[in-house]
């Protein structure tokens, strides 16, 4: 890397041109090297002391004052009878999750992108919704709906069906809970991305069968899903990594259920109720889990970058042909309207009555009689909760300014750097999305190792959470604002140069307001993840930086079902109100444009 | 002035280090407009965004008005923010999210004052006559008000010199003939040094003072637009410019001295031709001359007796508008000759033909 570079001083009179001895470095060399450091430290550091920490004997000690190196925690990991069960209920746990969420997310994608089914926009629109609650807070719900003995769904059923037990039908203390509820999580990310496959097929390739008097039916079997395929199975591995990374939901059941999977493993190895925490056995689990998914990334990048040679999936806008149900429309339909009230509306009812009783009872004339908003007012009185939601605040704000600012830098070098072909924006490129494959509460567990000790006063404090975010994020953004660099012609900031403008005042008043819309986006997406994100912030928080969704957690730990309702509410109301700003201030954006 | 001595630029491919660049010299002299003319992938927009310190060239050495802004052995690169280059883009670059009144004013440095910018500005957009569209965003402008604010903004801040990379491209047919006449005015009144990017030689034969034809990375050939058009030193140079005729031949007989005339047989028959090079007697060769200088005579015999005229049969008229292509079939070959579109001959019919000497060039095979 050439930092420095000659500064040259010139004389226009006499067109003389003397060489400083002295090097100066550029602004623009400057920002690179710095954001090449910034990101190699964020991400590296922390790997490499992950797999450090792996390797050290650890036994009542940090894995710094060990001096011996071992494969014993990887013997142990994988020799150990009782780690059996974790290895087999996350394969479980992954493969019935997908089970649910895939298969209900394609034939979703599929009735409302591809048949003229009635209401389709509506129903697009709420199946959405569930990405605005926390995920934590889905489990609560389903908890409440589905809990054995006092579940509203087991109750009903036990009085309409006349059984006499006081427990079931369902059980959402299982894996099957488990799955269920992960499962039905999925399915609107997984809607988004397969719905997108289906917008960019080529409608032609589907006539063209049509037109050879294939029917309906044999034209999808034949035509459709094959050149669908590709995209599927790029989701189909891209959510195998996000379940297996998923915390909150097998954290929250699979306490309860005691079922543990390599996520929630992690956790407990280093917060034992009953020993000192085992750094070294969490570490070890952590590399697994980690090679696990680098490998599963590599297999994905390598099916996408496939997938763009397909010549049948272009940019191109138009709107593709629409499948007459016929007979089948209503059915159609009724699944549509059953699967929003069932995954939609019913659990976050579900939360809004909890968080309106005084204590936990069915809806019934009675409870309906003890509706108060009493929780609402008495929450604020619980000693944590302002502090909690300050925390919030802060963290959601600091990690996507962090954030944001870093990935425009990244993806600016990636971009524009990039036909200097000597690898360095390549390298920034790949370790910048590296994190992309590393479970949250891997993160957390490698920052505990790299600041616990350090010089760098951070640990404790909320800025390590923040840190910790911002490289979680930094692999979205960077490619999402990558993406939108590239849509910005390279001579708008040539024209900047051009008009005599340094690097910073093109990158101010060029650059960045083009690709604000963009910024804007990832902003908020950064914003309401770093509230609703509750891995990292459980391995690095103490007292003194209790976020909101570490709150809810223990309250649940504590039995406190009601309170954690209240909380989780008003965590989704901040996410929706952030939200509705951020779409109000695109709006009012396009609106002063045009 | 600008002058650019052995500038070499190369790109990373796919297999090592690939040649854009191998020793282009050229300079342009004060208030001339200098055209580089080439098919794509001939280098002529490297060498330009290399004038602008876009790229940073491998080696050679780039002077504006006797300033070095860039020189390999030296290790001198004046960056493009302070070389005070005007660039006329062939997006036009326009700031989407800015007005032409910020688009425009952009280039001027903060310290000349408020009053001074708006004073700059209003005088560079009357004289482009966009004085009505001040607050307009740039998504909300034609294409060829684009381009005027796109000049606009490279003029304002009165920069050395000029830098236009295929501006015109962009419009569509009658537009671009309109503000071909419109550049070249607006360039003689600024009076400012330019260089000029662009594929089509008409655009270059019309608007420049001197055109260079480049050609895979080199610069073959520098001249006016009626010297290159008419005195080709390079059979490259008079296939790219115009319609052409070659013929192969064999060379008969050479002048004595430089500026004579020379002599050469071809299939169809002896042609006398200006000798502008070095010729030994029997050596292969080709004969050049363009369709518009082929006289056709009437189809009697005994029009072709003498040198440089020939007979064939028409094979294809094909209607032009301002004139008639005429295939005359002689042989082996086909000719292609210009005609005035109310005088063509028959199809089937035998004509026979003749073309000055002056209008013939002998190239080696």
């Amino acid at each position: 890397m050439k930092l420095a570079k000659l500064n040259v001083a010139v004389d226009t009179h006499n067109s003389s041109v003397r060489i400083l001895t002295k090097f100066r470095v550029s602004v623009k060399s400057l920002v690179f090297g710095l954001t090449l450091i910034t990101v190699s430290y964020l991400v590296l550091v922390p790997l490499l002391m992950l797999l450090y920490a792996s390797v050290k004997s650890t036994e009542d000690k940090l894995p710094f004052e060990s001096t011996v190196t071992t494969l014993g925690n990887y013997t142990a990991v994988l020799t150990n009878p009782s780690m059996l069960p974790i290895f087999l209920n996350t394969f479980l746990f992954t493969a019935g999750s997908l089970a649910v969420g895939l298969p209900l997310a394609v034939l979703l994608a599929w009735l409302l992108e591809r048949t003229a089914i009635p209401v389709r926009t509506w129903i697009a629109n709420l199946i959405l919704v569930p990405m605005t609650i926390p995920s934590l807070l889905s489990a609560i719900a389903w908890i409440q709906l589905l809990d054995p003995r006092i579940g509203l769904i087991n109750v009903v059923l036990r009085s309409l069906l006349g059984l006499t037990s006081d427990m079931g039908p369902f059980d959402i203390y299982t894996l099957y809970g488990m799955c269920f509820v992960q499962g039905l999580r999925l399915v609107p990310s997984a809607y988004l991305m397969i719905a997108a496959s289906f917008r960019a097929m080529d409608p032609s390739l589907e006539e063209q069968s049509a037109m050879a008097g294939q029917n309906i039916t044999r034209t999808t079997m034949r035509v459709t899903l094959p050149i669908m395929r590709p995209a599927l199975l790029a989701a189909l591995i891209y959510f195998i990594i996000v379940v297996m990374e998923s915390f909150d939901i097998p954290g929250l059941l699979g306490f309860t259920a005691r079922i543990r999977v390599l996520s929630t493993a992690i956790y407990w190895a280093t917060h034992s109720e009953v020993g000192l925490p085992d750094y070294g056995l969490a570490s070890a689990l952590g590399t697994i889990v980690l090679a696990a998914a680098l490998l599963l990334m590599w297999v994905y990048q390598r099916l996408t970058a496939h997938q763009e040679r397909f010549a049948t999936i272009t940019g191109k806008g138009y709107r593709p042909r629409q499948v007459s149900l016929g007979v089948w429309t209503v059915p159609a339909t009724a699944l549509c309207v059953v699967y929003v009230f069932v995954a939609v509306l019913l659990p976050f009812v579900m939360l809004l009555w909890t968080s309106v009783q005084p204590f936990y009872s069915t809806p019934s004339a009675d409870s309906l009689a003890r509706v108060s908003f009493e929780s609402y007012v008495n929450i604020w009185r619980e000693s944590g909760v302002m502090r909690a939601l300050w925390n919030t605040t802060v963290l959601a704000l600091v990690t996507s300014v962090a954030t944001i600012l870093l990935a425009v830098l990244v993806s600016w070098f990636v971009v524009r750097r990039g036909k200097q072909a000597d690898g360095l924006a390549h390298y920034l490129a790949t370790v910048s999305f590296l994190p992309q494959c590393v479970p949250s509460i891997v993160i957390g567990l490698a920052f505990i190792f790299v600041y616990v000790r350090s010089p760098i006063p951070i640990y404790g404090t909320l800025w390590i959470i923040a840190l910790a975010m911002t490289t979680r994020y930094l692999a979205f953004s960077s490619r999402a604002t990558t993406s939108a660099l590239m849509q910005v012609h390279g001579e708008l900031e040539e024209a900047s140069q051009m008009a005599g403008a340094p690097w910073t005042r093109t990158l101010r008043r060029i650059t960045m307001p083009l690709l604000a819309p963009a910024m804007i986006n990832v902003f908020l997406w950064v914003a309401v993840h770093a509230m609703q994100e509750l891995s990292m912030a459980l391995m690095l928080y103490n007292p003194d930086t209790v976020v909101v969704s570490t709150m809810i957690w223990n309250m649940w730990q504590n039995g406190r079902t009601a309170d954690a309702s209240v909380l989780g509410v008003l965590l989704t109301l901040l996410s929706a109100l952030l939200l509705l700003a951020g779409h109000l201030i695109s709006y009012l954006r396009r609106g002063s444009n045009s | 002035m600008i002058s650019v001595k052995d500038l070499v630029k190369t790109f990373p491919g796919a297999r090592g280090e690939v040649r854009a660049l191998g020793g282009v010299s050229f300079e342009v002299g004060k208030g001339e407009l200098f055209t580089l003319l080439g098919p794509s992938g001939c280098g002529k927009t490297t060498t330009l965004r290399c004038i602008a310190g876009l790229e940073r060239p491998l080696s050679g050495e780039i002077r504006i008005n006797d300033r070095v802004v860039f020189n390999a052995a030296d290790r001198v690169f004046i960056p493009p923010e302070q070389r005070h280059i005007g660039m006329v883009f062939q997006s036009y670059a326009i700031w989407p999210h800015m007005t032409v009144y910020q688009n425009v004013a952009y280039p001027l440095a903060s310290d000349v004052g408020r009053k001074e910018i708006d004073k700059r500005v209003a005088g560079i957009l009357g004289r482009l006559g966009l004085s009505t569209l001040v607050d307009r965003l740039a998504p909300n402008l034609s294409g060829g008000q684009q381009q005027r604010v796109a000049l606009a903004r490279a003029l304002v801040a009165q920069p050395e010199m000029l830098l236009l990379d295929e501006p015109l491209s962009n419009l569509d047919a009658k537009l671009r003939e309109q503000m071909r006449f419109e550049l070249k005015t607006l360039q003689e009144s600024f009076k400012i040094t330019t260089v000029y990017v662009t594929h089509d030689q008409e655009e270059a034969l019309a608007l420049s003072d001197r055109i260079g034809l480049m050609h895979e990375g080199t610069l073959l050939e520098v001249g006016s637009p009626a010297e290159l058009y008419l005195h080709p030193a390079h059979r490259i140079t008079a296939d790219f410019l115009g319609t052409s005729n070659f013929i192969p031949a064999q060379v008969e007989g050479v002048g004595k001295q430089p500026g004579d005339e020379m002599l050469v047989s071809t299939p169809l028959g002896s042609f006398v031709a200006q000798c502008a090079a070095e010729w030994r007697v029997g050596v292969p060769a080709e004969l050049f001359f363009r369709p518009e200088y082929v006289d056709l005579l009437d189809g009697t015999d005994g029009a072709i007796n003498g040198p440089n005229r020939g007979s064939g049969i028409v094979q294809r008229v094909t209607f032009l508008g301002n004139s008639a292509d005429v295939i005359v079939r002689c042989g082996e070959l086909a000719l292609r000759v210009r005609a005035h579109p109310t005088r063509t001959p028959a199809v089937g019919k035998k004509v026979c033909f003749h073309v000055a000497p002056s209008s013939c060039i002998v190239f080696p095979a």
